[in-house]
């Protein structure tokens, strides 16, 4: 306790606690810990916050997160999961149950998959010939085959991945973790996320909300083309010079005001954030701008190529704030683009093409600046799709429906497993069977990696502690940290 | 030398550590093990219908039964021979939940080991469930409301009201002390505020500085309640707690709420007027049945305005949440969650407790057991009826005359007519559909697949339904937007023919309101886990246990000639007896936090075991009192406050601030930021652009091409894109309580200063100081625009006087006049700027659509600017 401040619930025993009844006494007492009591969360009137580096509960592997989300479903027995059964069954009629979500379209036939997989790094690891470029880093990768959250709709799949239940409205990772940990740069936002140029994904604000975490926690949107950031820029006629003068006059105009009021924080608080928001108007745009990255990294990532340079710009910009103490990045796609339904055949490989060479040299970039051991790099999306076929229409305009019984992902670095695939699911691609991940146990192993327990990491709500994992019966999958 | 309170803080801890002290004292098990084994064991031992294993942990009793192993519970004085101890030791207990604690635990021990006593004799038995103690009904929110006497203070000329008097009983013997009064221009610059959310103008501020009369400040305070501002300011402090919105959230759609604006109009009418509290709080919970109204009579009964005015009070019930007319995918579920999050917003705007805990089991905290909640809810079932559930579209009553209603039925007839018409399309359309399709089968599988798709869906043969499987697509009976897309695209055209003609009807006003239906009083039961498909005992409808005397044990509705069941109207009546121990000090303690910053509970929403105490507790119970013998009139409760020296006093206090920085023992007056509609509402007032306006359908706003969300409307183009958001002339400058509430879209302005968003209600707000707040304050278009207008003003009214627009901005936005060092430092920042402006333009073109380049005034406008954005500005002082 800080000697310089009243404890007022000791102060109000010393001057009531003696007319109480000696129940009210204990009652008391107990409420200060003195006596046994079940633990009490910390309620004490409007909470202030901050976003000042915060201890993790236990010595954390990661300190940064990137994630690559891919709304809409990339098809896992395309890309991460080879099934030969499709190939062998392939055009015949599926002999299990299916769950269509659109029956119009619907197909009971095998599709096998148009695409072969080799197997990829010392490790082996099998990968679709759409992600040649990954498959150069796979010893690098934990592969998880065996993701399941069991809901077949966008939003609920969405809500259950990002934010830890198929309930709309709860915080989303990133918040969670700038809540837990706070932010090793105050020059930044704590939390960002890259838009991408066709629009936000399907859900929008969902993507990055704080739900009921304090607004101090919601993920900063970064606009897909300049102006990154909103109110970054001063009005034309006052940028630069111009504006300093405004805000050495604020300055001194509140340091004045502040004198007769010495010792208030908020004053101080207000003043402060003001520096960082001068400081973000350069620092935000320092950290976007990557026109004096060399030539080489820029061909690393792709931004030389028209089909790479929006992604490749975007993965750039995330290791560049990462790299500035920018806690958690979200990098993400458009309306729900990996939602392919129809046209597998030709829109997949566009995906992959925009995606897979930006990806790899991400991981590539991180490893050479020693940074990818302390950042974990996550890809995927809130579902998989199913072994059938949709939309008979002819081989050039099949595609496949939703399924979140079953579906992979990849993550990278800050304690993962390197070049290690992880559970199965069955013959046909459709159901998670072996070693299942579910999305709370991605979760709880996810904030293992930061150093946090899971059912620890709390936030006090109607009186009580409120969790990403929330209750749920999750598990931290040791078998995927290194 | 520790200051006092410091010393204090020691001798407290002292004396709290002795009596806790291992061998001093005597461990019972109500007072330190019971607690205990409630927030880890009872749970599944006692208080479900069966306890686990037999063994029932609720009473000290229960223990000596031996267990169906031969073991025993507890053994006095032996922990070690003790299986709840041996258990929890191993980690196999408690099998759920956090783990008891090795503190936790050493208590448990030492009490088997002293002889696991209990303080007093036990019942027999104990119907199952949570079992409700003396020492749970001794916690103090529940106790009756007592009206201490107030503090003796002599003739000490700072005690203005029984208010110092408390306050300073609680100071005496501190270091500290009340502050000065504050200045006559920071007092009514706070006053006003904090009274009408707005600024006090020049001519306000001199009149109330040259006042010589005794009753100066009393003038203002009155002046001010008798302000319409006043009512537009303090309902929006309400709206909060009831979780007003003027949309239905929960769903992506969000769907527009587009009557509840009447509820917000009452609300500020209410206010203006100071209707009795009480009055204000039966209104809201029973209206309806005031006004003799069920859903069948109500739109007769909208006739008589002062029956109108009860059944729109009635929307506070109807304010949560609520997805039931936006195809939520579990319809019953969506009800249900409905009516829990309009249980939310009762139980924590009027009884100040998380009640909505025990829903799905008994509260671990507070003695509120599940069958608690049902029985509170029981009191609303007749109204919400989930399971004859009336969505929030067949809440509304119209308020149309007989021969608009005979116009309106036509044009609706001639619409449904139009739309039969459009599914016999699609019927044709899909049938044309499927002749395209069943060719594409194997010619020996056409005949059958016909067979099979003319079968109704539940009577077809095992063979029907597998050929099916195999050929979904050609199923084609519905969808028809993915089979043909021209098709629907005439199908299309003909339901919009339909809308179009709906639009011709005319306008039809509607009140939102909750009533009855007449007869109709489903059962109230259980809902195991709070599941209502496990519905469990029935219920009669009550008031929480703990919080009600024996004669309130239940709740005896009069039934009313209405043929509603009164249950809602018995139950507000005893809410606002005087009896309850918790409405009038909930309420009481709400209005303190707006005028001082803090509450005396400062958990606002939380007056259980999890909430903080009271810091004066005798002063909260003397503040309820006043209020309810002074006839549930907030007004002159405004006024004791505000007139008070505690109010009265300056912020400014080292000793206060560094020693009790949250403002506990009221040494000074809490510094406050502006909220997020006041921080609005006085810019646009300073700008003298606010456009006061009151009452009716809320503002519109849109989404700007920034994303940001702002006042106006938005013009899309094919894609639904934004193309530009146009200005609503003057509706712009509305004063913010008008401006529309969507739960998913708040206004960028407000949202960025912690307005909450609505989930449901808000029962106190978050106060943030975050950049992107000093972002907004820097480069948004609303206060670049708000300081042009700003400068634009002080122009015209000192025409060509520097010095007098920089004395005049600091009259109206600060309230005091400018020193000579701030008015010289603002010149040579003007000249420095008008010149620096003046040089950009001169190499650069303005934009098409700019305003003519005007240095002088925009060098202006960023001083306005940096006044709006300034802490004097800010802050409340």
């Amino acid at each position: 306790m800080n000697p310089t401040r009243l404890c007022s619930r000791r102060h109000f025993l010393h001057a009531n606690g003696f007319g109480l009844g000696s129940l009210a006494l204990a009652w008391l007492l107990r409420r200060d810990g003195l006596l046994a009591a079940p633990m009490k969360p910390h309620v004490d009137g409007p909470l202030r916050f901050d976003l000042l580096p915060k201890p993790p509960h236990f010595a954390p592997k990661a300190k940064a997160m990137i994630s690559l989300f891919m709304m809409g479903g990339p098809s896992q027995m395309d890309l991460f999961d080879p099934k030969p059964m499709l190939t062998k069954y392939d055009g015949q009629v599926f002999p299990g149950e299916i769950k269509y979500d659109n029956l119009a379209q619907a197909s009971a036939k095998v599709f096998g998959s148009p695409w072969t997989f080799t197997p990829r790094g010392e490790c082996g690891m099998e990968l679709s010939e759409l992600l040649p470029k990954l498959g150069e880093v796979a010893d690098d990768i934990t592969l998880i085959r065996s993701m399941h959250s069991g809901v077949n709709n966008h939003a609920q799949a969405l809500y259950a991945i990002n934010n830890g239940r198929i309930l709309r409205g709860r915080p989303a990772l990133g918040s969670w973790l700038t809540y837990g940990l706070g932010s090793e740069t105050q020059e930044l936002p704590a939390y960002m996320v890259l838009a991408h140029p066709a629009g936000l994904p399907t859900f929008d604000a969902e993507h990055y909300t704080n739900g009921w975490l304090p607004a101090l926690y919601q993920g900063t949107l970064i606009r897909p083309t300049e102006p990154r950031i909103l109110n970054l820029d001063p009005p034309a006629a006052l940028a630069g010079q111009p504006q300093a003068r405004q805000l050495e006059l604020l300055k001194s105009f509140n340091e004045s005001h502040l004198a007769t009021h010495p010792g208030e924080l908020d004053l101080q608080a207000r003043i402060a954030s003001y520096e960082l928001a001068a400081k973000m108007q350069t620092a935000a745009k320092e950290a976007l701008d990557i026109s004096n990255e060399p030539g080489s990294i820029k061909k690393l990532y792709g931004i030389d190529d028209p089909k790479t340079r929006d992604y490749a710009t975007r993965c750039l910009i995330a290791r560049r704030l990462i790299e500035r103490g920018v806690r958690f990045v979200q990098v993400l796609n458009s309306g729900q683009s990996w939602d392919h339904h129809g046209s597998l055949i030709s829109a997949l490989p566009k995906n992959c093409i925009a995606v897979d060479q930006p990806s790899a040299a991400l991981l590539t970039d991180l490893k050479q600046r020693g940074l990818l051991d302390t950042t974990v790099v996550h890809w995927g999306g809130e579902m998989g799709r199913l072994p059938v076929l949709q939309n008979d229409v002819g081989r050039d305009k099949c595609g496949r429906d939703h399924n979140t019984y079953g579906f992979s992902q990849w993550v990278a670095g800050g304690g993962f497993k390197r070049g290690h695939v992880h559970g199965e699911t069955d013959e046909w691609g459709q159901h998670a069977v072996k070693d299942v991940v579910h999305h709370y146990d991605w979760h709880a192993t996810l904030l293992q990696c930061f150093g946090l327990d899971h059912t620890r990491l709390t936030y006090t709500r109607n009186g009580l502690n409120a969790s990403l994992t929330d209750g749920q019966d999750a598990r931290v999958v040791q078998e995927i940290l290194a | 030398m520790l200051p006092r309170a410091c010393q204090l803080t020691l001798l407290a801890g002292a004396l709290a550590v002795r009596s806790a002290g291992a061998e001093t004292r005597e461990l019972t098990f109500e007072r330190d093990v019971r607690p205990i084994l409630k927030a880890h064991c009872t749970h599944c031992h006692g208080e479900e219908e069966k306890p686990k294993g037999g063994v029932d942990l609720r009473l000290r009793r229960f223990m000596d039964r031996k267990l169906e192993s031969g073991g025993h519970v507890l053994v006095p004085g032996r922990p070690d021979e003790s299986e709840m101890v041996l258990l929890i030791r191993e980690g196999e207990m408690p099998k759920k939940g956090k783990k008891v604690s090795p503190e936790e635990l050493a208590v448990i021990e030492r009490w088997i080991a002293q002889g696991a006593k209990a303080m007093k004799p036990e019942p027999e038995s104990l119907a199952p469930g949570m079992f409700i103690t003396d020492g749970d009904r001794e916690f103090w929110s529940f106790q009756p409301v007592a009206r201490p006497a107030v503090p003796e203070a002599g003739k000490n000329p700072r005690v203005r009201t029984p208010i110092d008097a408390f306050v300073l009983a609680k100071l005496r013997g501190q270091q500290l002390d009340l502050s000065p009064d504050a200045d006559r221009r920071t007092l009514i610059r706070r006053v006003t505020l904090d009274l009408t959310g707005l600024l006090p103008t020049p001519p306000e501020v001199e009149a109330f500085v040259a006042d010589p009369a005794p009753d100066a400040y009393e003038k203002v305070v009155d002046r001010l309640l008798a302000s319409s501002a006043y009512g537009e300011r303090w309902a929006r402090h309400w709206l909060d707690v009831a979780g007003y919105a003027d949309s239905n959230g929960v769903t992506e759609v969000d769907s527009p709420r587009l009557h509840a604006w009447r509820y917000r109009d009452y609300v500020i009418r209410a206010f203006n007027a100071d209707k009795p509290w009480n009055e204000f709080i039966i209104e809201q919970l029973a209206g309806d049945e005031l006004a003799g109204a069920t859903h069948d009579d109500a739109p007769q009964a909208i006739a008589d305005p002062h029956k109108r005015d009860l059944l729109v009070a009635t929307a506070f019930l109807r304010l949560g949440p609520d997805g039931t007319d936006d195809g939520a995918p579990d319809p019953k579920l969506a009800r249900n969650q409905a009516i829990t999050e309009e249980m939310r917003i009762v139980s924590s705007s009027l009884l100040g407790l998380t009640v909505a805990c025990a829903q799905c089991h008994d509260h671990r905290y507070d003695p509120i057991p599940q069958s608690d909640y049902y029985r509170l809810r029981a009191i609303f079932d007749p109204a919400y009826n989930w399971e004859k559930w009336r969505p929030p579209a067949q809440r509304l009553y119209s308020l149309y005359t007989p021969e608009e209603r005979a116009q309106a039925d036509e044009i609706e007839r001639q619409a449904r007519a139009i739309e039969a018409e459009a599914r016999a399309m699609t019927k044709t359309f899909l049938e044309e559909v499927f002749q395209k399709e069943i060719v594409k089968l194997p010619e020996e599988e056409r005949e059958p697949y016909r067979a099979a798709r003319a079968t109704v869906a539940k009577e077809r043969t095992p063979g029907q339904k597998a050929l099916i499987r195999k050929y979904p697509a050609a199923l084609a009976d519905k969808s028809l937007d993915l089979y043909d897309k021209d098709a629907q695209k005439k199908v299309t055209a003909k339901t919009a023919e339909a809308a179009k003609l709906r639009a011709t009807k005319p306008a039809e006003a509607m009140i939102m309101a909750l009533t009855e239906v007449k007869g109709v009083v489903p059962e109230s039961r259980v809902f195991n886990r709070g599941d209502h498909d496990q519905p469990k005992q029935r219920v009669e409808p009550g008031e929480l246990t703990v919080l009600a005397p024996s004669e309130m044990a239940e709740l005896k509705p009069e039934p009313l000639t209405s043929g509603s069941t009164g249950r809602r109207l018995a139950y507000a009546r005893w809410l606002t007896s005087g009896k309850h121990p918790l409405v009038a000090r909930v309420l009481v303690n709400r209005f303190w936090l707006h005028h001082f910053g803090r509450g005396i509970v400062s958990t606002a929403g939380d007056f259980g075991t999890l909430g903080e105490p009271p810091t004066h507790p005798e002063l909260l119970d003397w503040l309820a009192s006043e209020f309810m013998s002074g006839g549930w009139k907030l007004k002159p409760l405004h006024r004791l406050m505000v007139t008070s020296t505690a109010y009265r006093q300056s912020s400014r206090n080292e000793p206060s601030v560094t020693v009790d920085p949250e403002n506990k023992l009221y040494a000074r007056f809490m510094l406050q930021r502006l909220d997020a509609e006041a921080l609005r509402d006085a810019m646009l007032a300073a700008a003298g652009t606010l456009n006061r306006t009151a009452f009716g359908v809320p503002v519109e706003i849109a989404r700007d091409r920034s994303g940001r969300i702002v006042v106006g409307r938005e013009e899309l183009n094919t894609n639904r894109d934004v193309v530009k958001v146009i200005s609503l002339g003057q509706d712009d400058f509305r004063r913010s309580v008008y401006v529309k509430v969507r739960r998913k879209q708040p206004l960028t302005v407000l949202d960025a200063f912690d307005a909450p968003m609505m989930q449901p209600n808000c029962e106190a707000r978050n106060r943030t100081t975050v950049a992107p707040q000093s972002l907004l304050l820097m480069n948004d278009t609303f206060i670049l625009d708000t300081a042009r207008a700003l400068a634009t003003r002080l122009r015209q009214e000192t025409a060509g006087d520097a010095r007098g627009q920089i004395v005049r901005a600091w009259r109206i936005l600060f309230s005091q006049e400018a020193r000579e060092e701030d008015v010289s430092r603002s010149l040579v920042y003007l000249a420095e700027q008008t010149e620096a402006i003046r040089t950009y333009y001169l190499g650069t073109k303005p934009a098409k659509d700019a305003p003519p380049s005007d240095p002088q005034l925009e060098s202006l406008a960023s001083l306005c600017q940096v006044f709006l954005s300034s802490n004097r500005f800010l802050y409340v002082e």
